[in-house]
């Protein structure tokens, strides 16, 4: 009843029970890992269970089996794998989790290629039997799909390192290039039988060495320069600290210059003659004290009503650095705007005044005054 | 006698059905005691919303009359009967000229009132003050900016009940933290949206001393029936006793005493979420809620002088007892700052609702505070939840809470 291969399956079915129980245990029951060895136990138990039914599993016939004799294992290059995969388990233990994680794949890959291959080669005394009929049927439904997401994750990186590469205003050309590349390999590969074979595989080998060699530039290259001053200005912290008087290449390029939310501003701030101070809804005089709601979404308005470029800074308090104890202003700011140019800051303070000695406030460097937020 | 299973016996006990049931509609009319009657302005915006109120409702009363009227006559004149179906006309230019006009001329006057009320409700130029109100489920908050002429040097904040002074153009800046809610006390204007991420003004002005019941009227979750508000109108003089006693510092109870002990208790288990400006550990460190980190709107109401609002809980429950909250209610104009300013003393204050609360909340105002529940809102509460305090510890948080006035 029970074929080698659909014992196999089903071990794998309830190894992978065991593990999300384990997961779900150890981890979070509620979190993705759990739900995806359990699907990989759903999928292998339907497949086991395929097997059973029609005995799809079994290495051979009776009469295959009898003729077979006890043949020695092909040479394979997967244990190699696996002891590169545990070398760099334990390298990236003492380095960095991306090595640790592939070292993590490389083991899992090598082993089961190395256990499969080894199961297989003891079926029969026929290589291309063993290889064709019992490790393909058995290993297949895991390598045809593991072989296209590590070969699509290549394609996507090296092809990320060219659009990260080249410039904005290519990136849409570049895509349709891409896009229509496969597409017309994909016709002629549906409807022209003659393009199949030798020239597929020469023209799928000119795109990867192409793709392949294009990526590799790029990616020793680096990013454009728009981007890399992006990163070099801190621009993608959630608290951008470039907050100066000074122009900023990436984060005060382009700036925005109008906003369209005048009902939902809590309060305006201007700057006129070098003087900071603000004015709020329903409030007539000028103001040096604006109140925010705590832990609220609030919009404050910044408008420069002088000559010089000017930018908005809220000060909001301090943060402790990760675990190193160290604390840290946190602050965030408009873009430089010229004159009677305005843009808006979303701030959430979630904390009263009072947790901090000096509170919250308003700035606009390079000019006089500040404006005191005072959160109740 | 006549059986009551009679047809005639079941029509006479349809008809008194009806004419007691219409009895009741109109009857409930007549009520007194109804506070947030829209009927009863107490204040000029509220006239304001009143006068059109007069000019419309007759309006539409008549022409729903005369449609009904005319409705049933044709129903009852030319229900059918077996006669014949009468010849069949096209158009009868007369009537239809007359029937657009006379509803287009209606419509115009009605409008000509309408936009005249809706453009006076929404001046805010001679504004003369402005209070922040904050809705979240399922209570207000109110911050009062600086505003200098009215001797608020530093900003107010607390919940429950809008305090305001008399003779007043206030304007209302409302936003939400979490859903959309609505702000209404009838006596004072008509509702306005508080829509997180935007502010919506209202203006609200009380010709008198008193209080002035209100109700969210944006259906905002679970107690929306319960997220209740009161706007309490004080001569500008008591006003000004109010606010200084807002600004007052924080009075740490005197040592030894189960007040001192609450306010340990508090330490330990309130603060978690209510805020009381001006408390400070024992090495000197101010004591902030984090309340951002617990709840799901990110803030529950400030307990700064707590004992000087008549309620709590979203104004669901009283703070004072019965006989003492009608005393206050019932106040003449002159005589109600006073007793309002009195606050909650240890004689007036009502046990039974605060003890409730704080040995259950949950269990006597629906929320979204079971710990097991908390997955949609990553592990905060909608509402308080119970704390599981013990007895000793509610005697003591209540004679601390008594002490914040």
């Amino acid at each position: 009843m029970f074929s080698s291969g659909s014992k196999y399956l089903l071990g794998l079915s309830g190894l992978s029970l065991v593990a999300a129980v384990v997961y779900a245990f150890t981890v979070n029951p509620s979190d993705l890992g759990a739900i995806a060895i359990l699907g990989l136990m759903v999928v292998v138990g339907f497949v086991a269970g395929i097997g059973l039914h029609d005995r799809s599993g079994d290495v051979a016939t009776v009469e295959e089996a009898v003729a077979a004799s006890a043949p020695a294992p092909r040479d394979s290059a997967w244990p190699m794998v696996f002891a590169l995969g545990a070398a760099l388990t334990l390298l990236g233990l003492a380095t960095v989790p991306v090595v640790f994680l592939l070292g993590i794949v490389a083991m899992v890959a090598g082993g089961s290629e190395w256990i499969i291959g080894n199961w297989a080669d003891r079926a029969s005394v026929d290589p291309v039997f063993n290889n064709d009929r019992v490790r393909a049927r058995a290993i297949g439904p895991l390598e045809y799909p593991g072989a296209a997401a590590v070969s699509l994750g290549i394609i996507a990186y090296l092809f990320s390192r060219v659009m990260l590469h080249a410039p904005k205003s290519a990136g849409a050309l570049l895509f349709i290039l891409f896009a229509t590349a496969i597409v017309t390999v994909g016709f002629l590969v549906g409807y022209r039988p003659r393009f199949r074979g030798p020239v597929l595989a020469a023209v799928l080998s000119v795109g990867a060495l192409v793709l392949v060699g294009a990526g590799v530039t790029t990616g020793i290259l680096g990013e454009r320069e728009q981007l890399a001053e992006a990163s070099r200005e801190d621009f993608y912290s959630a608290e951008h600290r470039e907050c100066g008087e000074e122009e900023g290449k990436h984060f005060d390029h382009h700036a925005n210059n109008k906003v369209n939310l005048r009902s939902a501003v809590l309060a305006t701030v201007f700057v006129k003659d070098g003087k900071v101070y603000a004015e709020a809804i329903g409030l007539k005089d000028k103001l040096d004290t604006i109140t925010v709601q705590r832990a609220n979404n609030t919009n404050i308005m910044f408008r420069n009503l002088d000559e010089k470029e000017h930018r908005m800074v809220i000060h909001l308090g301090e943060a402790k650095v990760g675990d190193t104890g160290a604390v840290e202003k946190v602050e965030t700011c408009t873009q430089l705007t010229g004159q009677d140019q305005e843009q808006v800051l979303t701030v959430n303070i979630p904390k009263p005044s009072a947790a901090f000695k000096d509170g919250y406030s308003i700035t606009v460097p390079g000019a006089e005054g500040e404006v005191k937020v005072v959160v109740p | 006698m006549e059986r009551t299973d009679s047809p005639v016996a079941h029509r006479a006990n349809t008809r008194r059905a009806v004419v007691a049931a219409a009895l009741g509609v109109f009857l409930a009319g007549c009520a007194t005691n109804a506070p947030q009657d829209v009927f009863q302005p107490k204040g000029p915006n509220a006239d304001k919303i009143n006068n059109l109120q007069l000019i419309v409702f007759p309006l539409a009363g008549i022409v729903g009359i005369i449609v009904l009227a005319l409705a049933t006559y044709i129903f009852l004149k030319f229900r059918d009967k077996g006669q014949e179906i009468p010849s069949q006309a096209h158009g009868k230019p007369v009537v239809e000229i007359t029937l657009t006009i006379v509803p287009a001329l209606i419509l115009a006057i009605v409008g000509v009132f309408t936009f005249r009320s809706v453009f006076d409700l929404a001046e805010t130029a001679d504004t003369e003050m402005v209070i922040n109100v904050t809705g979240q489920q399922w209570w207000w908050e109110y911050d009062y900016p600086a505003q200098e002429k009215y001797g608020i040097n530093t900003p107010i904040i607390t919940s429950g009940q809008l305090v305001l002074p008399v003779g007043t153009k206030v304007l209302l800046r409302e936003t939400s933290r979490d859903v959309i809610h609505s702000y209404w006390i009838p006596a004072l204007n008509g509702k306005k949206d508080a829509v997180p991420g935007r502010i919506n003004i209202l203006r609200i002005e009380a010709d008198k001393p008193g209080i002035y019941a209100g109700q969210c009227t944006e259906f905002c979750g679970l107690s929306h029936a319960n997220m209740r508000m009161e706007a309490v109108a004080l001569s500008k003089e008591d006003f000004a006793k109010w606010v200084a006693n807002q600004q007052a510092a924080y009075k740490k109870p005197a040592a030894g005493t189960k007040a001192a002990e609450g306010e340990t208790v508090f330490m330990n288990q309130c603060i978690r979420c209510h805020q009381v400006n001006g408390m400070k550990r024992d090495d000197g460190t101010p004591v902030i809620a984090a309340a951002d980190e617990n709840v799901y709107a990110g803030a529950a109401p400030n307990l700064s002088h707590l004992m000087t609002r008549n309620t709590f809980a979203g104004a669901m429950f009283d703070l004072l007892s019965e006989d003492c909250r009608d005393d206050v209610w019932e106040a003449k104009p002159e005589e109600f700052g006073a007793k309002y300013l009195a606050g909650v003393s240890a004689e007036c204050l009502n046990e039974t609702n605060l003890r409730a609360w704080l040995r259950n909340a949950p269990g006597v105002k629906p929320m979204y505070s079971d710990p097991a529940k908390l997955g949609p809102t990553g592990g905060k509460y909608r509402g308080m939840p119970n704390l599981n305090l013990t007895e000793d510890d509610i005697d003591k948080l209540v004679a601390y809470l008594l002490t914040l006035k």
